[in-house]
């Protein structure tokens, strides 16, 4: 069992930095901490989890609808309805007053519960978790691994999905109605269309595909609590001169990403070896971040998670850390152009999970 | 992550709604001598956001300030370039793009008056992270909680919202009257993409596979066996306007009577007294950010009054006929001497 696995992972690095309760922070935007710990995916509202380092875990929702979910989901925990939340946890916290307590992420609990007014400390224990969070286990990586195969086959539906005239909501309710057949119910989507005025992604919008359209996605199902991504773009229509040459730049930094990624690497180097791609083509101001946000990241129990794969990240790959290589930014000659695939930090580089080629399609105009 | 259609529509929202919410706030904000009012968002908590201009984070945070005078702007933690989709569904002054968005939103507002009174909507609730940058990015500022002001504000519904609520049920209902396939995941699917193709902003469906064993809702993952039988439940979400809506799918004559009693339990609140009957139910309804705070049920164990002329969703356990049939629909309240009234009917047959 996951969960169980995880737990006793926690447990383990509880008594290590010699803590008696960690208290895991949740909502449905990062629910990592907490679904780590309690083996919840939260949707609604406020989550906190008091884990015990013998491995006992009280969950507290303030959402009531989540509390009974949680009732049957969450097998093996103690679910509390709590609104507000912070005063209830804080009365459990109370009676353990003169426990080592720490949070996580702490930066993330209601403020009530960090006042110096109470009548107890909690400590920050966010860099603790986070190392868990980002070194996988066989199990975890196992459900990455079903995940980038389910993203695989999602992307197939996209091209489906692309026809000149549907508009961008109605392509991803297919995929969302797709991912649901597939008894997925979890997913992170954002979707762009058009030509040079499109500078991202974002939500799906009410605009109609065109013919010339570049029609970009990141597509994230996840499985079991955990994400993986593929980035892709596709042409409405035949790609033009212009779309071919600059999406090549992008197959040449994935794979120079890629390349890069080894136990003992720093996500620094994996940016700089995308970014060095784009300078070597004199499109090094597309690197920036007015242009992108991040060269890949992790992922795992959250779809954007720790390291991000920037210039200035020291984060040291180890075996079993999941990521997600994307060079993903604007070409001044076509537009903006996602790229990626999940892998896995092996013990000599890396095993892509992603098997959708790297190739610019195109869709009937 | 919120993955449904994001958009502003001057015909459902115009811009004299957000006006007139506005003045409504800074009038209680002059009565309680605020110079500005905090209200934090993301998409678990987005709704007082939504409410004052629109916006809606598909993920990440942000905070929307609204000062006494001048346009309300946002301090958001998404990336600049999202800035434009950010103004093209939102109806703001400003974005202001920082991952740090305590510290900017206290230096903006510190910067033209350092001494000033910000009411903060949920304070104890606010992360602690942004507390502290809020501290720290205006040293002189006075903070206070304004959930009070904010909840006295939002808890009456106004016809925009009214408006809104109905599409949302309307969305709710059709996608749950195409849940039809041979398996509990096809009937999920065909809800889904029925929700998502009608405009809705976001959709939740939740199943009780087996009313004989479990009357609990949970979100299905793989495949799960059906009972004779069970239930759907929709959350939808419609351009910041949600609902819930419950489906059973068992013998029509027991449905229709599940529909029935609720109807009428429904349309007696405030009073509870119509659900004296159900082994268990529960009414939410949106206070302040979180959509649907839970307000009233039989498993609380303390109660919020229902305002008059506010929207909540109510759902209950009934046992009819020795069988266990789950039901619920949103309602709008009355005011002061009228009935309650459902959104949408919430019979299916």
């Amino acid at each position: 069992m996951l969960a169980e696995e995880r737990r006793q992972r926690l447990s383990a690095a509880m008594h290590e930095a010699g803590i008696d309760c960690m208290v895991l922070y949740g909502n449905a935007w990062q629910g990592d901490y907490l679904r780590y710990g309690a083996d919840f995916g939260i949707l609604e509202g406020h989550g906190l989890a008091l884990v015990s380092a013998a491995g006992e875990v009280e969950l507290f929702l303030d959402s009531a609808t989540d509390a009974e979910r949680a009732e049957i989901e969450a097998p093996g925990v103690r679910v509390h309805f709590a609104a507000p939340i912070a005063p209830a946890v804080g009365a459990r916290l109370d009676r353990m007053a003169n426990a080592r307590l720490a949070a996580a992420p702490r930066r993330f609990l209601p403020r009530w519960l960090t006042d110096t007014a109470r009548g107890f400390a909690l400590t920050d224990a966010t860099a603790l978790v986070d190392r868990l969070l980002m070194h996988k286990s066989p199990a975890e990586v196992a459900a990455v691994r079903r995940a980038a195969r389910l993203a695989d086959e999602a992307y197939v539906e996209f091209i489906r999905a692309v026809r000149p005239g549907r508009r961008q909501y109605e392509i991803v309710a297919d995929i969302e109605a797709y991912l649901r057949g597939r008894g997925c119910p979890d997913n992170f989507m954002i979707i762009g269309s058009g030509g040079k005025d499109v500078l991202g992604m974002a939500p799906p919008s009410e605009r109609r595909i065109a013919a010339g359209d570049l029609v970009t996605t990141e597509l994230t199902p996840a499985v079991q609590g955990y994400f993986a991504q593929i980035c892709r773009t596709l042409v409405v229509g035949k790609a033009n001169e212009a779309q071919r040459r600059a999406f090549a730049v992008y197959v040449e930094a994935l794979e120079a990403g890629i390349a890069a990624v080894r136990p003992g690497a720093r996500a620094a180097d994996v940016a700089k070896a995308e970014n060095d791609v784009f300078r070597k083509h004199n499109l090094g101001d597309y690197t920036t971040s007015q242009w992108t946000r991040v060269r890949g990241h992790a992922m795992g129990l959250f779809a954007d998670s720790k390291p991000h794969i920037l210039e200035d990240v020291e984060t040291v790959l180890e075996p079993g850390m999941t990521l997600i290589v994307h060079p993903n930014t604007y070409h001044p000659d076509a537009g903006y152009i996602v790229l990626g695939d999940a892998l896995v930090v092996t013990e000599t580089g890396a095993e892509v999970f992603c098997q959708t080629p790297r190739e610019l399609f195109e869709v009937a105009a | 992550m919120r993955r449904g259609l994001i958009a502003r529509s001057p015909t459902e929202l115009p811009d004299a709604v957000f006006d007139a919410r506005l003045d409504r706030l800074r009038a209680a904000m002059r009565a309680d001598h605020l110079d500005a009012l905090i209200v934090y968002t993301n998409n678990t908590l987005p709704a007082g956001v939504s409410w004052l201009a629109g916006f809606v984070p598909y993920w990440s945070e942000a905070l929307l300030v609204v000062p006494l005078s001048g346009a309300p702007y946002l301090v958001a933690a998404l990336s600049f370039r999202v800035k434009s989709w950010i103004e093209q569904v939102s109806r703001l002054g400003d974005v202001l793009h920082t991952p740090r968005i305590g510290l900017k939103a206290a230096q903006q507002i510190a910067a033209t008056q350092p001494a000033a009174a910000v009411g903060i909507v949920d304070f104890d609730g606010l992360s602690a992270g942004i507390a502290d940058d809020l501290r720290e990015g205006g040293p002189g500022l006075v903070l206070r909680d304004a959930s009070m002001i904010f909840e006295n504000l939002r808890a009456r519904a106004d016809p925009a919202e009214i408006a809104l609520a109905t599409r949302a049920a309307e969305i709710a209902h059709r996608a749950l009257a195409a849940a039809q396939g041979a398996s509990l995941n096809a009937m999920l699917a065909k809800a889904e993409s029925t929700a998502r193709e009608l405009g809705a902003e976001e959709i939740y469906l939740a199943a009780a596979p087996d009313l004989e064993r479990q009357t609990h809702f949970i979100r299905v993952e793989g495949e799960a066996a059906l009972g004779k039988s069970f239930a759907l439940r929709a959350t939808v979400a419609y351009k910041g306007a949600w609902v819930r809506l419950v489906r059973a799918f068992c013998e029509s004559t027991v449905a229709q009577e599940a529909a029935a009693q609720f109807a009428r339990a429904a349309t007696l609140l405030p009073s509870a007294r119509g659900f004296s009957g159900f082994q268990s139910w529960l009414i939410e309804g949106c206070r302040m950010a979180q959509p649907l705070d839970a307000l009233l049920g039989s498993r609380l164990t303390s109660a919020s009054p229902l305002p008059p002329g506010a929207l909540v969703s109510a759902q209950g356990v009934l046992a009819i006929d020795g069988r266990t049939v789950l039901v619920g629909a949103p309602v709008l309240l009355g005011q002061s001497g009228e009935a309650a009234s459902l959104l949408v009917d919430p019979s299916f047959d």
